[in-house]
């Protein structure tokens, strides 16, 4: 069937399966790779989207569902090759190791911040509990978070201490 | 080496610099192997066994090749070729036999997903069912059935390893270290105890994937998400009897590989595959239910430790068994074995120590390297019985610790004499106490826990690993000068997110005395460009490929200064540089830019001199030796990293339900090279270490088949699991040979983090907890006396969970100090 | 396993109805796609046809009437009925319960219907919905019946659904509003999981109901406690209510103990 889905402000007019997820349609016809497929089943977080504003697993949307919406993906997160405050916070607090789930993380993130712009320590944690990291064990990501909104200090800023 | 710093405070290394590859991987623009598209590419999948134990009668491909869009389709009797890194047991694709559940026994090439899904469905494959063995212990015994009846005639590496022809078992290693008799004869207590863990996953965020193309001429080329592109050059090559030349690996961006990623997984089918189907490019994308069966895990363990302990609290005597469930092919479970027997003591000085450590074959998937490379496993085991040997003898567990530490003069297991330098295990156990008060509660635990009515407990654990490699491990980098005077620094030590390329940056950057800004480090390695390295395993990268980063600049520099000394008519030892330039010592107006050196130097009358600049370093492990293979004694640690946790953890008496209110981790690392990433090792480490101690493990049924091949009921932590407090502490006793001193701290942080958890736990409520992972049920078990629940096999979806029978006395009857030795558990 | 199907997703509810009915076995509804698009994937459903009722004109609204209480119609996620302000208001025993299901990303597509039509023994909303007395209006080309959700549960992910049959309403009673709610739910780690024990309680007007979830093969109401009643025999009531199981992830003595535990914290809750 042919749909037709705004990514990222761009319109694309594509033909796919019936059965293609929106994951596989973003990947392969429009060529977008940020979004990754860590389990097909909804639990890890890192084909993250926002599809019509709202955040998704999309191994476990239809591409079909999303004719005529406007999806959000990783890519469109950065601005005339300006990284956006969340993808700067990232880089100078470490919330990146191998780099697989933070295209994911930072949609969830960027959803969290445009419903909450000052969300706790405890509302991050909710936020992201839907994206998994091996790597980071979370902390650094949180960091990134509370830098990106404006709320970390010493008190939040965790540090390596040295005896 | 330790680095000039010139006494002067140090620009690069020391400081947080934010990752070198970072804006790649948050603007979604970093490519792994899974994101990238050949023309002509094809779709491979995997038909895998639903039995862990058959014989395999018959195996019907044609309808499956006659099916429009496939291009290739392989059994096992199609590759006449052997895998294994050190004993070469296993089938590309099974041949008459399965060993496990999950086993691949066919493959398919086709055009799309689809239809290579479809492909596999008609491929008919009739069994013949038979029992399998699952209980490594079951295993050993003298009439069990065999997984390789052939062991006897599979060719291994002789100078480490001794399979057992004829038995289960791929591996026996055997530790001998002073008079264990004696040394038990002299104890007033001995307690011998039992601890176990199940096989847990990498779970590494991207799954295994090749991208593989056989060309005519057999020019091979593999791109692969791996931790060691030269060791799957190097086994593949073996394996299927190619030149190595003939053949290049190209690791992209890698989605995490934590050791399972470590050596040579996929590639061989995949390119089989590609050649079948006539050189055209095929990928394979394992699912991530494939990656928890098909690719393998954590070896399970099971760890039998009989200590001796003298009237004064010290040790005299430890005898340690270690049964290593390996699965269904040794892989590198045979070496984890071995690794594990000469650190199986931990950081504590033994005098008279035997160690019998078993790789044995079970019907299960089976055990590849996963950091801490059997560290994990053992120290839950050690620690938490190095706690109940305290308790029982009745002296503090950290008072006892520290009575039987190592310190410079100790002798380790294989001989080894611990320095100065060695590392400091005792401020970092000293320091995890601190930091959580160990030994009282504060007031405000004191409130808190009156106030809830939840028990507050403090838990101790150290640990310590050395690099698990050859003894002459070995590896180069070759840093090149752009002609602006930036430089590329070109190494096959993966960048997996563990951040060795920043490391190595920095380290570039602060050799050269340039900013951090003019150093590149190419992350995708090519072994067709990149020097060679041995694997990304291990934590020795920063000191072997930082030892060699520091040789390969200053080989930069002296080029530079040879030519430099011609341009500027002087010795090169009256030349000096900046980030910018070579000038003369005392007429630093006398100068010329690297820039201008950087590709050959060009006289204004048009004569060139020089050439482009490129610096090799290369750098050997020093001094190690092989392992006695009767005694264990040998030389084989290329540096010791030490470290403690400390857990305060708060428990609900009534249901066993626990908290972690507070970990604080600490390492002696050297020299921290940069605090954040350091810091996100400690922690990453940290909460992979919980994991494993609360919500991992594979479990199975009595017929072998794997119940929880997905998230769904194998869950790993998220966001909302972490501890109240975390801290991440660094001592930094230098390590002499390590660059600026710094030693590896890769794998470190995950190893004692469930010994430390159990100790709080038992120590809030009694409960003697020896089985990974702690649910809460089993706290609650553990704190009733209970029989415990080892759901590691399980009777079956439903009906009751197997109860492993234990005879535990009471705690109370476990020690009696009297004249005589006593002999419980 | 790739599933392959053919998608249609009609826009009015006569045209739903007919494709239905005319597809039978072989059409499965899709509501939010978070259990059925998974159960694609294992090959545990596998229809030729997935019939998407989302974009059916009024079925993604949420109403209210003063007479009947809330109507919530098919294509209201989890989300919605979490971030409502009058719902939190009135009956906040669907917030305790939906707030525990799954993650933010499943809650914005997971539907409170499709959520009870699956049928797991696990559901977080359904103990909530009988808790509530809720009701089920059960639509389908040849009529509507109404069954109240005591009667919509079978079997495990069984209902009372026949082919051709959607459930196109439910409607939680006006006279349930304001009943004070809470909601425990035994998991393996802090983050999303499935539940292992769920008890879930309304108290209104000198009664009690308890809503037992993954200790039956359905989930369980208990129901016409007095809240003066001693706890002892309400813990009795909901423990000869349920019949746990033994399974991978958890035994039958634990859940046992977890129920028992469970309905004294959301007595106390509701205090």
């Amino acid at each position: 069937m042919k749909i037709s889905v705004t990514v990222n402000g761009h319109l694309y007019e594509r033909n796919v399966e019936d059965h293609w997820t929106l994951l596989r349609f973003l990947r392969e016809s429009v060529g977008l790779t940020g979004t990754k497929e860590g389990c097909a089943a909804g639990e890890c977080g890192a084909c993250t989207v926002a599809l019509n504003g709202k955040t998704v697993n999309s191994c476990l949307v239809l591409a079909a569902e999303a004719d005529g919406g406007a999806v959000d993906t990783i890519e469109g997160e950065a601005h005339d090759g300006e990284l956006s405050s969340i993808q700067a916070a990232f880089t100078r607090n470490h919330a990146v190791q191998c780099g697989f789930c933070t295209g994911g993380m930072i949609m969830s993130i960027k959803d969290l911040l445009r419903r909450n712009p000052k969300p706790s320590v405890d509302e991050i944690k909710a936020a992201i509990e839907g994206n998994f990291c091996r790597c980071t064990g979370y902390v650094q990501i949180i960091e990134a978070v509370l830098d990106a909104s404006g709320q970390l200090t010493p008190a939040t800023k965790g540090e390596l201490e040295y005896v | 080496m330790s680095e000039h710093t010139n006494g002067s405070a140090m620009k690069s290394v020391g400081i947080n610099h934010p990752r070198l590859e970072a804006v790649s991987k948050v603007t979604g623009d970093a490519l792994y192997t899974g994101d990238m598209v050949m023309p002509g590419m094809l779709h491979a999948k995997v038909k895998r066994s639903p039995h862990a134990r058959a014989n395999i009668v018959g195996i019907d491909t044609s309808k499956a090749e006659a099916l429009p869009g496939v291009h290739a389709v392989l059994i096992g009797h199609d590759l006449d070729y052997r895998l294994g890194l050190y004993v070469v047991d296993k089938d590309i694709l099974a041949k008459d036999v399965v060993r496990h559940f999950g086993e691949a026994v066919a493959a398919v090439a086709a055009d799309t997903v689809e239809i290579a899904e479809r492909a596999v469905e008609l491929i008919d494959v009739e069994y013949e069912v038979l029992t399998p063995i699952l209980d490594p212990k079951d295993a050993i015994k003298p009439d069990a059935p065999l997984v390789h009846p052939d062991l006897g005639s599979y060719s291994f590496v002789e100078a480490a390893f001794s399979p057992q022809p004829g038995t289960n078992v791929a591996n026996l290693t055997r530790m001998r270290k002073g008079d264990i008799e004696k040394g038990f004869a002299e104890s007033e207590w001995i307690i011998e105890r039992e601890y176990t863990n199940p096989s847990v996953q990498h779970v590494p965020m991207e799954t295994h994937v090749v991208i593989a193309q056989w060309k005519t001429g057999d020019e091979v080329t593999l791109w692969t998400s791996a931790q060691s592109p030269f060791t799957v050059r190097s086994l593949f090559c073996s394996a299927m009897r190619l030149p190595l030349n003939q053949v290049r690996v190209v690791v992209p961006h890698v989605g995490g590989g934590f050791g399972g990623k470590a050596g040579i997984h996929l590639e061989p089918l995949v390119a089989c595959l590609s050649r079948k189907a006539g050189g055209r490019p095929v990928k394979l994308q394992a699912t991530r239910e494939e990656e928890f069966s098909l690719l393998p895990c954590r070896s399970a363990l099971t760890y039998k430790i009989r200590t001796g302990v003298g009237s004064d609290g010290k040790i005299l005597a430890q005898r340690m068994t270690m049964y290593w469930d390996a699965g269904a092919y040794a892989d590198y479970a045979v070496n984890v074995t071995r690794a594990s027997s000469y650190s199986a003591a931990g950081p504590y000085e033994i005098p008279n120590a035997w160690v019998d450590a078993y790789t044995i074959y079970t019907n299960k998937p089976y055990g590849t390297a996963y950091r801490g490379f059997g560290h994990v496993e053992f120290f839950w085991g050690l620690e938490r019985h190095m706690e109940l040997v305290a308790l029982a003898i009745g002296m503090d567990p950290l008072e006892f610790r520290r009575k039987n530490l190592l310190h410079p003069g100790s002798i380790t297991l294989t001989g080894e004499t611990i320095t100065d330098h060695t590392g400091n295990v005792r401020k970092c156990l000293d320091e995890a106490a601190k930091a959580i008060d160990y030994g009282t509660l504060t007031p405000g635990e004191q409130e808190r826990q009156a106030r809830t009515g939840r028990l507050i407990g403090k838990g101790l654990a150290t640990l310590h690993k050395a690099p698990a490699m050859p003894s002459f491990t070995a590896t180069a980098v070759v840093v090149k000068m752009n002609s602006d005077g930036s430089v590329v620094v070109n190494l096959a030590l993966s960048e997996i997110g563990q951040g060795s390329a920043t490391a190595v940056g920095q380290i570039a950057a602060e050799t050269l005395g340039f900013p951090v800004s003019k150093v590149k480090v190419a992350i995708e390695t090519d072994t067709d460009k990149e020097p060679y390295d041995w694997q990304t395993v291990a934590s020795k990268g920063l000191i072997l490929s930082g030892n060699a980063t520091v040789l390969a600049c200053e080989d930069l520099i002296k080029q530079a200064y040879e030519v430099a000394a011609q341009v500027l008519r002087c010795n090169p030892i009256d030349l000096d540089h900046d980030g910018e330039k070579v000038f003369v010592k005392h007429h630093p107006q006398a100068s010329v830019t690297f820039a201008a050196l950087s590709i050959g130097y060009a006289y204004p009358n048009g004569n060139g001199i020089g050439g482009p600049l490129v610096g090799v370093g290369r750098y050997t492990a020093q001094g190690l030796s092989n392992l006695d293979k009767e005694t264990g004694q040998g030389f084989p640690a290329l540096d010791w990293t030490y470290g403690a946790h400390g857990v305060i953890v708060e428990v609900d008496p009534e249901t066993g339900e626990f908290d972690v209110i507070k970990i604080a981790s600490v390492f002696d690392v050297g020299k921290v090279i940069n605090p954040g990433l350091v810091r996100g090792q400690c922690v990453g480490g940290m909460v992979q270490g919980l994991g494993t101690a609360v919500c991992e493990g594979y479990i199975y049924d009595e017929q072998g088949h794997l119940l929880n091949p997905s998230f769904t009921d194998n869950k790993i932590p998220t966001a909302k699991d972490l501890p109240e407090q975390i801290e991440s502490i660094a001592v930094e006793t230098a390590q002499l040979d390590g660059p600026f001193g710094a030693r590896g701290v890769g794998e470190h942080p995950m190893i004692s983090v469930a010994p430390a958890l159990g100790n709080a736990i038992h120590q809030a409520t009694g409960a003697e907890l020896v089985h990974m992972p702690i649910r809460f049920e089993d706290v609650w078990r553990a704190m009733r006396s209970m029989e415990p629940i080892d759901n590691s096999i399980t009777k079956s979806p439903v009906g009751s969970c197997r109860s492993v029978e234990v005879s535990r006395p009471s705690l109370g009857e476990r020690a009696v100090p009297k004249t005589e030795p006593v002999t419980v558990g | 396993m790739t599933a392959v199907f053919a998608y249609r997703s009609p826009t009015q509810r006569t045209e739903l109805l007919s494709l239905l009915a005319d597809s039978g076995e072989q059409a499965r509804v899709m509501a939010g796609g978070t259990d059925l698009l998974i159960d694609m994937r294992n090959g545990v459903a596998h229809p030729e046809l997935v019939v998407n009722l989302k974009n059916v004109e009024g079925f993604s609204a949420m109403s209210w009437s003063d007479t009947e209480g809330l109507i919530i119609r098919p294509g209201v996620t989890v989300n919605d009925v979490l971030f409502d302000a009058r719902i939190r208001e009135d009956y906040p025993l669907l917030i305790a319960c939906a707030r525990d299901l799954a993650s933010h990303q499943i809650r914005n597509r997971a539907t409170v219907i499709g959520n009870v039509v699956n049928a797991s023994p696990c559901s977080d909303m359904a103990p909530a919905l009988l808790c509530l007395g809720a009701r089920a209006v059960i639509s389908s080309k040849a009529g509507q019946r109404v069954v109240p959700f005591t009667e919509f549960f079978k079997g495990v992910k069984r209902t009372v659904l026949r082919p051709g049959e959607i459930l196109e309403e439910v409607i939680v009673p006006a006279t349930a509003a304001a009943g004070r709610g809470a909601y425990c739910k035994l998991k393996r780690i802090k983050g999303h999981d499935l539940g292992i024990v769920g008890v879930a309680v309304m108290r209104q007007n000198g009664s009690l109901r308890l809503g037992i979830s993954s200790c039956a093969p359905t989930p369980v109401l208990v129901a016409d406690l007095s809240s003066t009643a001693p706890v002892d025999t309400i813990v009795a009531a909901a423990r000869g209510a349920v019949n746990p199981i033994d399974d991978l992830r958890c035994t039958r003595e634990y859940r046992e103990h977890m129920v028992e535990v469970f309905v004294r914290r959301v007595l106390k809750e509701v205090a």
